[in-house]
């Protein structure tokens, strides 16, 4: 979700395995320098993706001396998911970051073969993604504050999960700002 | 993009065959029409992406750039009409150079159809490009197939036949300028409202002799009323359990280093929940 | 018995030389004089456009090359072999980068790539190193230099470390580069290569100043030419590429957010024409 001056990421904690809950403490935000990776789908993928963008973006820096940028990263994520186009990772991504060179915030999602959501206001994805689009919709409003957004976007994850059986158990939340990050984990209800 | 990777193909049918739903890609569901005028060429798209019912994205960009003078208007897998323009846009800026010609909207359809043809409509682009070189106006559709058609006035996508209703019934030849940009916006007015799998805004490329003009969110029929009044909760609704910051000195020291947290929670993941 | 260890350019002398790669030099340094000036706003790159005969159509070749819109590149030695280093930097920045990041490489990240094209042809078998100099000259977006400038009075060290701005690279504004057919690359401010390159930079040393324009080096750089051409200098004989302000008119579209007209561009004959009668 973008704010003013601040963008904020946030996903819930849990692994199932179809109506079996695995874990309550599987996070699915990644950070990556400025930028901040949300990934959900096939767990497995999802700790692959992960991990082959900490290569990516590990080999970026290492070449360029520099951070990437939110949009770089948006680029490098959409071509590396294209690749795969006719054997896809199950995963839907989505990026939150501020790029420090514009110093504006930016966030995107894609679908899991690359296709680019440029959204202005809010990315959903997973299996809350049709309640996520009813809350945000509903919640979010242009030029929220850090603190609002942390309770925009916190209510609209809570109370889109709450009505998903396959999404809860606690929530992890990312406030990003120009030179801070704030991490909360959130009381959610765990059945 | 040399080329693909297919070695999760196996998995994902083995995957499937247990009953994993394959994920859905997003589609532009798409209203796109092109129309040739006196001196130029014009092509026009709504701005609705879906993923199956869902509004994917409400204001996304179905006009691509081939070169200056060549554009595109992509219907079908998102992904595809983004990847394969990108694809033959590149080609052709390095054909471009090398023969230090501009490059001709026959080469780009070309090249567009021989890539489709070659992936046999599994690349799923509907593509309509137009552009103006040395030769003239040239207005074509390329399908997912390979097959190409060279038109006056061409509509594709979900909203293709309310589009060409309006092509039909207002298409004249000798058209000018203006009046093929309005013709296109009204033939892309008609699929935003009779077509579901199109809606929002009206993207408009003007290309002529001298230069390229897009006119992004020509039209705006499906403004949202601003909210009378707001949603706001009240600082401290939400209950934390745990806060931390983290500035961004500390954010570049820690960058490589991942906590390795249980390492059982990985190798339980055999089968998950697949987002659609 | 020096001849011995001239055959295979992959097999080092006793002295811990490859011959082969100093003969590349000296084709280099048999070349058409060439320089480039770095200026605050900009960076100059020319060279010396020598037709053997007057019959020769002088229009149809041309030796400064656009690579990306931002990055232009000009040589001296060999005319062949520069045109296949051309080709392989034009479609690296697509490949290696476009085609991944959607942006054109940073102008090192170019430099690099093209070094280690040339750097193959030195110890790959059955090839010979590429008998040219490179000068490549950039525009990187990012923190131009002034910017930086007013950073570096923040009193905390640390925080300057922290922030991550640890490589030239991260600078943005001009940069140019040379690279030799070793596949070593050097930056410079101001630097020629090819037959005149010695006295060429002596003439440079003495010119050049810090906070140059890109006017002023344009003409100190038709000054430098002047003094190695052995020819007449007119538009036709000196070819000019300057990196500058963007130039939208470029382009060839409009109203498309946030894009950027090429800031590398070459010189017509009429605009080279009229910065020599200035002279």
């Amino acid at each position: 979700m973008v704010g003013k001056d601040c963008v904020a990421i946030a996903c819930d904690l849990r692994l199932g395995l179809q109506a079996l809950t695995v874990s309550n403490n599987f996070p699915k935000i990644f950070s990556y320098g400025d930028v901040y990776l949300g990934l959900t789908g096939l767990a497995t993928d999802v700790s692959t993706v992960a991990d082959l963008f900490r290569y990516k973006v590990n080999m970026y820096r290492l070449r360029e001396e520099r951070q990437i940028s939110p949009q770089t990263m948006a680029n490098l994520v959409s071509s590396s998911l294209y690749e795969r186009r006719f054997g896809p990772y199950f995963v839907s991504p989505v990026i939150a970051g501020i790029n420090h060179t514009t110093g504006k915030p930016f966030i995107c999602g894609f679908d899991s073969i690359g296709c680019i959501d440029f959204a202005k206001d809010f990315i959903v994805s997973g299996t809350a993604s049709d309640q996520l689009f009813g809350t945000c919709e509903g919640l979010w409003e242009p030029d929220l504050g850090p603190e609002d957004l942390f309770e925009t976007v916190s209510q609209a994850l809570l109370n889109a999960v709450d009505r998903d059986a396959l999404s809860g158990w606690g929530a992890h939340v990312y406030i990003i700002e120009k030179d801070k990050v704030t991490k909360r984990l959130l009381k959610g209800r765990q059945d | 993009m040399p080329g693909f990777d297919f070695s999760n193909h196996n998995r994902n049918a083995a995957l499937h065959a247990q009953g994993v739903p394959l994920p859905k890609a997003t589609s532009t569901g798409t209203t796109i029409v092109g129309c040739l005028f006196d001196g130029g060429v014009v092509i026009a798209a709504d701005t609705r992406a879906t993923s199956g019912p869902i509004v994917a994205d409400k204001n996304c960009e179905k006009l691509h750039y081939i070169a200056p003078q060549i554009w595109c208007a992509g219907a079908g897998t998102a992904a595809d009409t983004e990847f394969t323009t990108a694809l033959i846009s590149s080609n052709l800026e390095l054909h471009s150079l090398s023969t230090g010609r501009k490059p001709r909207v026959v080469t780009c359809m070309t090249l567009l159809k021989q890539h489709l043809f070659r992936y046999q409509g599994y690349i799923g682009a509907y593509l309509v490009v137009a552009g103006v070189d040395p030769t003239g106006s040239h207005l074509f559709t390329v399908h997912a197939h390979g097959s190409t058609d060279k038109l006056p006035y061409v509509t594709m996508g979900s909203g293709s036949l309310a589009a060409m209703s309006v092509f039909e019934s207002s298409w004249k030849t000798g058209i000018d300028r203006d009046a093929a940009v309005k013709l296109c916006a009204e033939a892309i007015m008609a699929g935003i409202f009779n077509d579901l799998g199109s809606g929002s805004n009206v993207d408009v490329c003007v290309i002529t002799a001298d230069k390229t003009t897009l006119l992004r969110n020509y039209i705006k029929p499906n403004e949202r009323e601003k909210k009378k009044r707001n949603y706001k909760f009240a600082r401290g609704t939400t209950a934390v359990l745990n806060e931390k910051i983290i500035t961004r000195e500390q954010i570049s020291k820690y960058i490589t280093v991942h906590e390795l947290e249980d390492e059982t929670v990985t190798a339980a993941a055999e089968k998950m929940d697949v987002d659609t | 018995m020096a001849d011995r260890y001239s055959f295979s350019l992959t097999t080092f002398s006793p002295s811990g030389k490859l011959v082969q790669i100093e003969y590349a030099l000296n084709a280099v340094n048999q070349g058409v004089t060439s320089l480039g000036i770095k200026a605050t706003n900009g960076i100059v790159l020319a060279t010396e456009k020598k037709s053997s005969s007057p019959l020769i159509d002088s229009q149809s070749s041309s030796k400064v090359s656009l690579i990306t819109p931002n990055i232009g590149m000009v040589y001296s030695g060999m005319g062949p072999d520069y045109r296949i280093l051309v080709d392989k930097a034009r479609k690296v920045s697509h490949t290696g980068y476009k085609r991944i990041y959607n942006e054109y490489p940073p102008t090192r990240i170019l430099v690099q790539d093209v070094a280690r094209v040339m750097q193959e042809a030195t110890q790959s078998g059955g090839v010979r190193p590429y008998g040219v100099s490179l000068l490549i000259a950039g525009w990187d977006d990012g923190i131009e230099p002034e910017a930086e400038a007013k950073d570096v009075d923040e009193p905390e060290a640390e925080k300057k470390l922290a922030s991550g701005k640890t490589g030239g690279i991260l600078k943005g504004g001009p940069s140019l580069y040379q690279v030799d057919p070793s596949g070593s690359y050097f930056p410079w401010k101001a630097t020629a290569i090819g037959k005149s390159a010695t006295s060429a930079k002596t003439f440079l040393e003495k010119r050049y100043t810090e906070g140059l324009e890109l006017e002023d080096a344009i003409h100190i750089a038709l000054l430098t030419l002047k003094e190695t051409i052995e020819g007449e200098m007119n538009g036709e004989t000196v070819e000019i590429g300057i990196v500058g302000p963007p130039e939208d008119r470029l382009l060839g579209y409009e109203g498309v957010e946030g894009a950027v007209g090429p800031r590398f561009r070459k010189l017509s004959p009429q605009e080279v024409e009229d910065y020599l009668t200035n002279l």
